[in-house]
């Protein structure tokens, strides 16, 4: 089949779910009412809150949520066949991510603007704003494990990509430089940053950079180096200023994944590429399945639970009416689904013929561990149908897969220093308080010990548990997303609407996360991976917390409506 | 007082441009959170999402609520004027929307470019379509000032006749 009828069927069924299902959504669920005051009118202030034209609020939301997760899941996914794969992408956006963004946005709007946290202690029980900080501290030391691993698979993969790769840090410094300190126009300068990268991807081509000699040194593979020096380089990156290199760096990806979009779809379409992978892949019986699995391996992409931090972080404060909220928020969750689209397509239309595709995937394992490598190589071929070199093509997509989990690392250790000290101080532990270096170096071992741990079904049987801590982070990420639609249903329930919209993706995303859990804490045991296992009955308490928190909220919301008719 | 900035928001009889429509300022500043890059993954800018609690973003936020001041008192100052406040980042609506605006000023095509490549700063402010300010902007009451002045001039200009009375 031509991969441009999977574009067509994708963003066709994107449509009809913003033409039907968040209509509905917007009259019969949210109730939305366009003179409802929202916190940018009630509230003006011209700073945090400010009524804004909605295609610029879809654009800062948009540009907020995307990053690597939504490549990386997909691009794993495919293994089970193009077809569960896209299936969970369209129907995660319609009915899991369009209602949880679209309705985290709403319940905050009117909340006053309060974020998701605040809320959950409001609308759930004031326990749940503990679960919070909680889940997200797992979730940001899995994201920073897999980013690690991440981007030492790409590294040794494509060495010629490291050049291109680290020469983003200078630019990005320049620009800072020159917009923060100087106060001059960024256009010109993001712009020569982005010719300036894209010249470096032939020089890297030229220099590739291995680094097997250091290894070799140290007494450690060429992988675990990398990503020894990659954790090395995000304990110093998240000690710097953000406007030193975080925030510029957002001139260069912003640009970059609107190219990488464009150039995608583009290539699609110029070269007519056939799916090559088969619909659905019937894999060996004891390996993982795709049920329950890919409901977690997909997280970003289908539903996410961060993009509610976005959505009731700083889009809610802004939106000028309140039915703008459809827009923006199911609007966002169909990028984000598009850029899912784009992975599966590299995955599945850009590994060359059925057979090339069946090595690529041969085990989970395989599939996990090359998963950004199969993107690449597909991205490399859909490139060389718009007439650029594929080998030139792949180093650009490591290029924008690496500033993406680049970011995404120092942004996650940054994070994770900020809620390690939150939650020693809520636990009396004074000692590490204030202590920024210690609380970075924290933050920087654990999940570099994650990254490391050894066993599972590795990056190509290389010891590298990368699969396992992919299923475990969208397991966090869905959990996330789990506290978002609680609160979200229960708000829905107390304004005498029936919650049946965010109640079904609740229950399903629980129940497939859970299940996921119970059968990784099993394999775990029999593997022995301690470490895994201790992390896995972590978040599988967390779910179970959860769940309760959930169910007696609504318990007591329809009590309380029932009480009140 | 938000509330008495609100109930004048709805704009009466709004000035107009040369082309007809009424005026736009766009304000420019840099919002005190991580735009791209990381997303679903996590996000910067902790007062907006409850992580963490250092002022990573103290540079931004004070422009913020510079630019917020200016929001106020022009609100006040210029009820039927439409204000957007953008992020430099979202270059997807800034340029587009800086290029359309220019489009009203009766100018050349290089003038027009000139404006385009300014648009984007830390902090700014264009007006029409003309950028007035890069990277800085100067105290809330000159920049009210400065707008107003620039209002009556253009709508003068923009009245048939208006020069020879």
């Amino acid at each position: 089949m031509p991969a441009f009828y999977l574009i067509v069927i994708t963003l066709g069924a994107f449509y009809l779910g913003y033409r039907f299902y968040s209509k509905y959504l917007a009259e019969r669920v949210y109730a939305l009412d366009p003179n409802f005051r929202t916190p940018a009118h009630e509230l003006a202030d011209g700073v945090d809150f400010v009524p804004t034209n909605k295609h610029i609020l879809l654009g800062h939301h948009f540009t907020a949520v995307a990053g690597a997760a939504p490549i990386v899941g997909p691009a794993i996914a495919v293994y089970w066949g193009w077809l569960p794969a896209i299936a969970w992408v369209i129907l995660g956006t319609v009915f899991g991510a369009g209602v949880h963004d679209f309705g985290a946005i709403v319940t905050s709007a009117r909340n006053r603007g309060q974020n998701i946290g605040t809320l959950s202690g409001k609308v759930i029980s004031a326990r749940a704003s503990t679960l919070f900080l909680l889940i997200i501290f797992f979730l940001l030391t899995l994201v920073n494990a897999v980013f690690g691993v991440v981007m030492a698979i790409l590294f040794q993969a494509h060495p010629g990509s490291v050049i291109p790769a680290v020469i983003v840090i200078p630019i990005a410094m320049c620009i800072g430089q020159w917009v923060y300190r100087m106060r001059g126009a960024v256009l010109i300068p993001s712009i020569i940053g982005l010719v300036l990268l894209y010249v470096a991807i032939p020089v890297g081509q030229m220099f590739p950079i291995r680094i097997d000699g250091l290894a070799e040194m140290v007494g450690l593979s060429v992988r675990t180096t990398w990503v020894i020096l990659i954790f090395a380089y995000t304990w110093v990156a998240s000690r710097l200023p953000v406007w030193l290199l975080l925030q510029p760096r957002d001139y260069i990806n912003g640009q970059q994944l609107l190219v990488a979009l464009v150039v995608i779809f583009a290539g699609v379409i110029v070269g007519w590429d056939q799916i090559t992978a088969p619909a659905v892949n019937p894999v060996a019986a004891d390996t993982k399945q795709w049920f329950p699995y890919l409901f977690i391996t997909i997280a970003c992409g289908a539903i996410s639970g961060f993009h509610s931090l976005v959505a009731s972080g700083t889009t809610s404060k802004q939106i000028d009416k309140e039915t703008d909220a459809r827009y923006i928020g199911y609007g966002g969750a169909m990028g984000e689904g598009s850029l899912a689209l784009a992975a599966i397509l590299a995955c599945t239309a850009g590994l060359g013929s059925a057979a090339d595709w069946q090595t690529a995937y041969a085990s989970f394992g395989a599939a996990s561990g090359g998963a950004l490598g199969n993107f690449v190589t597909g991205v490399g071929h859909f490139l060389s149908n718009l007439g650029i070199q594929a080998q030139l093509g792949a180093s650009f997509a490591v290029v924008v897969v690496v500033t993406f989990a680049g970011t995404t690392m120092d942004t996650g250790v940054r994070l994770q220093r900020y809620i390690l000290e939150e939650i020693a101080e809520l636990a009396g532990f004074r000692a590490l308080v204030g202590r920024t270096t210690l609380l970075t170096t924290l933050a920087v071992l654990v999940p570099l010990a994650l990254a490391l741990v050894p066993g599972g079904e590795g990056a190509g049987g290389k010891g590298f548990a990368f699969g396992q801590l992919w299923t475990l982070f969208g397991t966090t990420n869905q959990l996330t997303a789990g506290l978002a639609l609680s609160v979200v249903s229960v708000w829905v329930l107390a304004r005498n609407r029936s919650p049946i919209a965010a109640i079904v993706p609740l229950v399903f995303l629980l129940f497939m996360t859970s299940w996921a859990l119970v059968l990784n804490l099993l394999e775990f045991l029999r593997e022995g991976s301690w470490m895994l296992l201790v992390m896995d009955g972590a978040i599988a308490i967390l779910t179970a917390w959860l769940i309760v928190e959930a169910v007696t909220a609504l318990n007591r919301q329809r009590r309380g409506s029932a009480g009140a008719t | 007082m938000t509330a008495a900035i609100d109930s004048i928001l709805p704009a009466g009889m709004s000035p107009r441009t040369r082309d007809g429509r009424g005026h736009r300022l766009i304000l420019v500043r840099e919002q005190d959170a991580q735009h791209s890059g990381s997303g679903c993954c996590g996000r910067l800018g902790e007062r907006h999402t409850m992580l963490g609690r250092a002022a990573d973003f103290s540079h931004s936020r004070a422009w913020m609520e510079h630019v917020g001041e200016i929001y106020r008192r022009l609100r006040i100052a210029h009820p039927a004027l439409a204000i957007d406040i953008v992020d430099p980042r979202n270059t997807l609506w800034l340029y587009p929307a800086v290029w359309r605006c220019s489009a009203g000023a009766g100018q050349g095509l290089g003038w027009r470019l000139r404006q385009f490549v300014r648009a984007g700063s830390a902090a700014g402010a264009i007006l029409d379509g003309e950028v007035l300010h890069v990277g800085q902007l100067p105290s809330a009451r000159a920049v009210v000032d400065e707008i107003g002045l620039r209002l009556d001039l253009r709508d003068r200009d923009a009245i048939p006749g208006e020069h020879d009375r």
